[in-house]
């Protein structure tokens, strides 16, 4: 019996005795890779799927892991940042678990790779028409603060009735004079469906609409994968006569690279200083603008 | 240091990573083989063999060696590594009448039909903290060894009492042949929910509610219980217990070549059947109704729970979010790895948080000036 089960599993999915490459089976790979065309079929659009149990715990970037190994092939060359930081220490250990999975090369320089796997911010630049950019989700629902009970919720996206996100925003203006959702803005994609951008800051919207790269968000915890294809549009929702901003630091520049054209993080002190938060970026642009 | 915004992330994990392995490999103690875990943290392994949804004693055994004692932790070392496993057979359907109990109560019926198996529980045990000198306990351990094997005490050797009392009837069976109770079953054979390869939401089938709870964390579903019949939620009415039952029951696959089934081991699993007091305004007041629970191993605080839930969800009819929060807050894994993600660096989020405190003030501010300028 043993030997004939065995035969069996050799025979369908090949070789078992080590850990397959990208560490998933071929049968969880191929399944997220069902969802991910799905999702891209339908910018937007929450794909379920049967999220594994991964390495690393759920809220620390299984979602995007499992896009990443569904996604990654021999010859890929991976960037992991978190907050912007390639040497974050949830980073380095992601990065270690995908190269030590598939042997495949790792660099910082966006440009230079083919996947990006990011938790909460966009490199600031490099990235084009040849890149995936996957992006770690905690909260994949973006109305989850204006409902909690999920049979509506379905009912609310499959209908586009988002007039419930929309009298918060009014609301937020209305009573504190700015709207005041910080990061994970949310976004109309595609005229269609309203997404939860990841915690990424607003800074980071502009860089998704109509963009040249393929942005895959996977969130792990809650079972989602959802897409915005290249060049897409993405809108942040908001009125006409109140503009989207993104975060201000007026007179603030990188205390490193002196650049005042990045996403700016407070190093707090009697007299705060300033840094990017993408390290590469501001590695790259040290001695000033080249 | 090394955290978050530094340089050397990497040196810095691997550092955490040593200090882990130092305690647990270095320790000046004896080294515990993964058989001490299986037989003497026996109710520890059943648990972390449910939760993870994988029957494996020794593999349960060194994922708690492994987390040093961590239960949660284990679960999750347990499941991770069934995600690298395919799927290569299912199999086939059970009946849960075939369960050989080794212990079986009912609590509704002072003389049910078939025994009152007390079995294996620390139920009525005083709950005294044992202080015996070690030397003692260890001479009383090894007597009781020699003991097992020749009084054959243990449950799990061959009984040989009858096919009546290690299968016994159910009390749901009487219960029906009074008319006591309303007939729910179906006719249809649906596929069982695959929560592994599904995300279960609202509204879903029973036997994803099922699935669920069957993996889920013991303590959550307990707490689940209780913030039920005494919390905030009240969805939940007392039940009375018709069975709770701890045995074997066969696994089988079918042969991949002749097709037959063949039996290839047995799991040991908890059952509870819950008797609900129909109570409800359109609800039918002469009969009662029934909730089920089954899970991996002894954990009859589980079972329990969850047969109470399972009849309180199908009560509710969807009429509030009861089988949201079973469905979706209830695994182990999702909720502590969510909560302990808090611990990863959020300075982007807070500095975008940070730029909205002063946007606001700054609004206020402008709106202050603005009244000021108005009223002169």
């Amino acid at each position: 019996m043993t030997t004939l089960l065995s035969q069996l599993v050799d025979e369908t999915v090949g070789d078992t005795s080590d850990v397959p490459f990208a560490l998933l089976d071929e049968y969880s790979k191929r399944e997220i890779r069902r969802a991910i065309l799905t999702a891209v079929a339908v910018p937007g659009y929450q794909v379920p799927f049967g999220s594994r149990e991964m390495p690393v715990a759920r809220g620390w970037g299984s979602g995007g892991l499992q896009v990443t190994l569904g996604v990654v092939g021999p010859l890929d060359t991976i960037k992991v940042i978190d907050q912007g930081d390639d040497q974050g220490v949830n980073a380095v250990n992601l990065r270690r678990l995908i190269v030590s999975s598939t042997g495949i090369p790792e660099t910082t320089v966006a440009a230079e790779s083919t996947i990006v796997q990011t938790r909460h911010r966009i490199p600031e630049d490099g990235l084009d028409t040849e890149h995936i950019l996957v992006l770690q989700v905690p909260v994949p629902e973006p109305l989850r603060g204006v409902e909690r009970d999920m049979r509506e919720l379905a009912r609310m996206h499959a209908e586009a009735d988002y007039s419930k996100m929309w009298v918060s925003l009014y609301e937020d203006k209305v009573r504190n004079g700015v709207i005041t959702q910080s990061t994970g803005y949310p976004c109309l994609v595609n005229n269609r469906y309203v997404i939860a951008t990841t915690p990424i800051p607003r800074w980071d919207i502009p860089k998704l609409d109509n963009a040249p790269f393929l942005s895959l968000f996977g969130a792990g915890r809650e079972k989602r994968i959802y897409a915005v294809p290249p060049h897409t549009k993405v809108e942040p929702l908001t009125f006409d006569d109140v503009p989207f901003e993104v975060e201000q630091t007026p007179g603030a520049t990188c205390f490193r690279c002196t650049s005042s054209m990045s996403f700016l993080v407070e190093i707090p002190g009697p007299v705060s200083r300033w840094v990017c938060s993408d390290t590469d970026w501001c590695e790259r642009h040290e001695g000033g603008l080249k | 240091m090394g955290y978050a915004a530094a340089r050397g992330g990497l040196d810095a994990i691997e550092a955490a990573e040593q200090l882990v392995r130092l305690k647990r490999m270095a320790s000046p103690s004896a080294w515990v083989d993964r058989d001490q875990i299986v037989g003497r943290l026996r109710l520890a392994v059943d648990r972390v063999m449910g939760e993870g949804g994988v029957w494996d004693e020794d593999l349960a055994a060194v994922a708690i060696r492994q987390s040093e004692g961590d239960l949660i932790e284990a679960v999750h070392l347990l499941r991770s590594f069934r995600s690298t496993l395919p799927r290569f057979a299912y199999g086939t359907d059970v009946d849960a009448d075939e369960l050989r109990v080794i212990r079986r109560i009912v609590p509704a019926f002072r003389n049910p039909p078939g025994p009152q198996l007390l079995g294996r529980t620390s139920d009525y045990t005083s709950r005294r903290l044992e202080l015996t000198d070690e030397s003692i306990a260890r001479e009383e351990a090894e007597k009781l060894q020699t003991q097992l094997w020749a009084d054959q005490l243990d449950e799990d050797a061959p009984s040989t009492a009858s096919q009546e009392h290690q299968q016994p009837r159910r009390l749901l069976e009487t219960l029906r042949d009074m008319n006591l109770m309303v007939d729910r079953r179906r006719t249809d054979d649906p596929e069982p929910f695959d929560i592994t390869r599904s995300p279960a939401r609202p509204p879903a089938p029973r036997s994803a509610r099922l699935s669920s709870m069957a993996r889920a964390e013991t303590g959550a579903l307990v707490n689940q219980w209780y913030r039920n019949i005494l919390g905030p939620d009240g969805y939940l009415h007392e039940v009375t217990l018709g069975e709770v039952r701890h045995g074997y029951l066969p696994v089988r696959v079918s042969h991949p070549i002749t097709g037959n089934p063949v039996h290839v081991g047995d799991v040991r699993v908890t059952e509870v059947e819950a008797i609900e007091d129909l109570n409800g305004i359109d609800e039918d007041r002469d009969r009662f109704d029934v909730g089920y629970g089954l899970c991996f191993g002894h954990n009859e605080k589980k079972a329990i729970a969850m047969a109470n839930l399972d009849i309180a969800c199908h009560r509710d009819g969807g009429q509030t979010q009861v089988e949201q929060s079973l469905l979706l807050t209830t695994d182990g894994l999702d909720s502590s790895g969510f909560l302990e993600h808090l611990k990863l660096p959020h300075y982007v989020t807070f500095r975008s948080m940070m730029e909205r405190k002063m946007a606001v003030r700054n609004a206020k501010q402008k709106s202050a000036s603005d009244d000021k300028g108005t009223s002169k």
